[in-house]
């Protein structure tokens, strides 16, 4: 009878995750394109939000869209309708993205020399903040249908959420949401994010988010010329 | 239940280094959770037994080993471990931020595993 081996390792349980990302993160700063990471609930309106942020960047900028679901190729669909390449990662059940998936998805091609890529994640609060898809930074969308005490029961989120959009302001007036409690939860969280508010139906918001990543874009793109 | 997703990378992980080492029969794995990892260490444990059932590792173990978060306020003087939240990063006593040390640890520590009888040796 052999005896037992025990080898100790100290290895990340997500190395294999985290070096494809990484390889991915070189090659959009190669590119120069600016990665965000849309997470959120389901029903939140990630799709709405990217279809008026390609509405308003689409003219002066190359966008990109890769977005994860369990099954169907609605949000792809419509994002395409906006004549931007956008490729649907069919999860089969699975609860988030992660970065062998999306490094496949964009092998299809069509996502070369983007300005902005969005990436747009299962809807679910939990699952997908493990995972580092590559992406600049990640953005939280909260929408005010969904209740204003879940920055602190979604902690992991909107903590680690560069950006939080307060999404359908425009119902505002029809449900009980507290604004100012709902910035103070996700500053108590993360001190440093930025706070957004933004409805995709009326427009208002759409133009300070769109401000956010073109300036985003233009501090990266010129990161990324000061090192070459 | 990202869960299942992770309990595969360690397995993939245990395995490889099992094979790195020669061969033989996967014991156990021992990994290192940290509270803001959002890894529910009893629901990883399950999924382990799920995912290895009936394949090569069925049998094998997965032992756990929690990694709270600690914070303290330098202010209030006070470590506020788990009383109020491990993810808020300001102190909900005086508003001043908090020091947060641990917790996201996601690591597989140690691999442990039986090597195989050579044929005839």
């Amino acid at each position: 009878m052999s005896a037992q081996k025990n080898i100790r390792i100290d290895e990340r349980v997500l190395s294999d995750n985290d070096h494809i990302a990484g390889q991915l993160r070189l090659r959009f700063a190669e590119q120069g394109t600016l990665v965000v990471n849309l997470i959120s609930s389901p029903g939140s309106g990630k799709t709405s939000l990217l279809e008026a942020t390609v509405r308003t960047l689409g003219k002066d900028f190359r966008t990109g869209s890769v977005v994860g679901d369990i099954a169907t190729e609605r949000d792809a669909d419509r994002l395409r309708a906006l004549g931007i390449p956008a490729s649907q990662i069919l999860t089969g059940g699975a609860c988030h993205l992660d970065a062998r998936l999306v490094k496949a998805a964009l092998g299809r091609g069509g996502f070369e020399w983007l300005d902005f890529l969005f990436i747009e994640n299962v809807g679910n609060l939990i699952c997908p903040t493990a995972y580092d898809l590559g992406e600049d930074f990640k953005v939280a969308l909260l929408s005010v249908a969904e209740g204003d005490d879940k920055p602190l029961k979604y902690p992991g989120i909107f903590s680690r959420a560069a950006v939080t959009i307060i999404t359908k302001t425009d119902l505002l007036p029809h449900v009980s949401f507290d604004l100012d409690r709902v910035r103070a939860e996700i500053r108590a969280l993360n001190p440093t994010g930025t706070i957004l508010a933004a409805s995709a139906r009326s427009g208002d918001g759409i133009r300070d988010w769109c401000a956010l990543l073109r300036d985003r874009l233009a501090s990266k793109v010129s990161i990324a010329s000061e090192v070459v | 239940m990202h869960e299942m997703s992770i309990a595969a990378e360690i397995q993939r992980i245990g395995r490889a280094t099992v094979e790195r080492h020669g061969d033989g029969r996967l014991d156990s794995v021992r990994v290192a959770v940290g509270e803001l990892t959002a890894i529910e260490p009893r629901l990883l444990v399950y999924a382990w037994e799920a995912l290895t059932r009936g394949g090569p590792d069925d049998g094998s173990r997965l032992e756990v080993e929690w990694r709270p978060a600690l914070q303290f306020c330098a202010v209030c003087g006070e470590n506020k471990t788990r009383g109020t939240g491990s993810w808020l990063r300001l102190c909900p006593d005086c508003g001043m931020p908090l020091r947060v040390e641990g917790g996201s640890d996601l690591d597989v520590l140690e691999v442990s595993f039986t090597p195989r009888e050579r044929e005839g040796g």
